[in-house]
């Protein structure tokens, strides 16, 4: 906890009406997102990490905290499990 | 999965930024040559434009070719421009212009990555495809890429006196430091229609090659990407025209297909913003001819020799 993370080398991030798209270009595959994914990669984009990011989504969306935190805990889980993020340090 | 639909821009541009090139291979789709560069090529001032568009838009992958991408006036300007501005970018090349200087400053620019055309594991077979073409030189080139650290691709395009050495040319890849290899069926169009003859393959053929990737993509499962498209070129259009991928082709003058195997146009960066052509394109796909010179290609495969004919939609 507290290391910061960022988008892996080859992962580009564009925002969407319906919340955004990861393009992992070495295997040119395409990951959508909804708005709360979203919401998570532009938090890891900016450079927080995870206890932060969960903060600042319970800020803004609506929810028990601790259940916003099990979402992003596994969001980013996924996110790092498919090789879209990795810790700052490895970058 | 998003459409292409609900995207605001395209997520893939594929630009042949000339038709120029220095060999006259027998398979190419797009007629390149020497002395082929089309009259009307977008100039410096336009091409410049067309990329800025596209990192405002932040599409996020670009590739260049060509004919030969290297032999553009501006080439590395251009990857410049889009390198500095976060764009990702592939470059497809023959591999001639590889050279130590090059080669360290496409990694000092940092290009994710250089596709070299390989359609041989022998300087003979190399040739016969691959017309001016020189094997060794080709060859020190990649070697160039590795020395500095550029990532590096492989493409290879199968007839009847290569498909021999298919699996020799995915261990080559392997051995020059690739870290993908891509291949597929070789279409029926542009300088293809005349060499068919020497090009074609059975299916029985493209059976064994197929194998013979399957067999290397577990090979080498962790170490380098074999990547084959096994699908015939009916199949995959059928698939696109219910769900288009998100990539524009865009032509060295500046017009943009809708796909490379159709003769569709959608717009003209000489005219239209990347936001008007993209718009286009969305509805492009729903227009009656596209589905009509699909189905019409189930009777006659042939039509793909008309691919150098646009139809303005």
């Amino acid at each position: 906890m507290g290391a910061t993370m960022q988008l892996a080398k080859h992962v580009k991030f564009r925002e969407e009406k319906f919340g955004g798209v990861l393009f992992e270009t070495r295997s040119e595959k395409v990951f959508t997102l909804n708005a709360t994914a979203a919401a998570v990669v532009r938090e890891i984009a900016a450079g927080h990490d995870q206890k932060e990011i969960a903060a600042r989504l319970a800020d803004r969306f609506s929810g028990p905290p601790a259940a916003i935190e099990r979402e992003v805990a596994g969001l980013i889980g996924d996110l790092q499990q498919k090789g879209l993020v990795e810790d700052s340090a490895r970058g | 999965m998003a459409s292409s639909e609900d995207l605001t821009a395209p997520l893939y541009v594929a630009w042949q930024i000339t038709n120029e090139c220095n060999l006259a291979c027998l398979h190419c789709i797009e007629e390149s040559g020497p002395g082929k560069a089309f009259r009307d090529e977008l100039d410096d001032k336009q091409v410049f434009d067309v990329i800025d568009q596209m990192m405002e838009h932040e599409v996020p992958y670009l590739s260049f070719s060509g004919g030969e991408p290297m032999l553009h006036a501006r080439f590395f300007e251009m990857v410049e421009r889009v390198c500095a501005r976060g764009g990702q970018l592939k470059i497809e090349t023959n591999g001639h212009y590889l050279s130590p200087e090059n080669c360290e400053r496409l990694h000092r620019l940092g290009v994710k990555a250089v596709q070299v055309s390989l359609d041989g594991a022998s300087s003979g077979t190399f040739g016969r495809m691959r017309v001016r073409g020189e094997f060794d030189r080709t060859i020190a080139g990649v070697r160039n890429l590795r020395a500095a650290g550029v990532p590096i691709e492989v493409n290879f395009s199968p007839a009847s006196f290569n498909v021999h050495e298919a699996g020799a040319i995915v261990d080559l890849a392997y051995e020059l430091g690739a870290a993908s290899f891509y291949s597929g069926r070789t279409m029926f169009t542009g300088n293809a229609v005349k060499a068919w003859r020497h090009l074609s393959l059975s299916d029985e053929q493209y059976d064994v090659f197929f194998g013979v990737l399957r067999r290397k993509a577990e090979e080498y499962r962790g170490r380098m990407r074999v990547h084959f498209h096994e699908a015939g070129l009916l199949e995959e259009l059928r698939y696109r025209l219910q769900s288009p991928a998100a990539l524009l082709i865009v032509l060295p003058n500046g017009l943009v297909k809708i796909i490379n195997a159709l003769p569709f146009v959608c717009g003209d960066f000489r005219r239209q913003s990347l936001p008007e052509i993209w718009g286009n394109f969305r509805r492009a796909w729903q227009d009656p001819r596209v589905a009509k010179f699909i189905s019409d290609l189930a009777d006659d495969p042939g039509k793909t020799r008309t691919l150098h004919q646009w139809v303005h939609l």
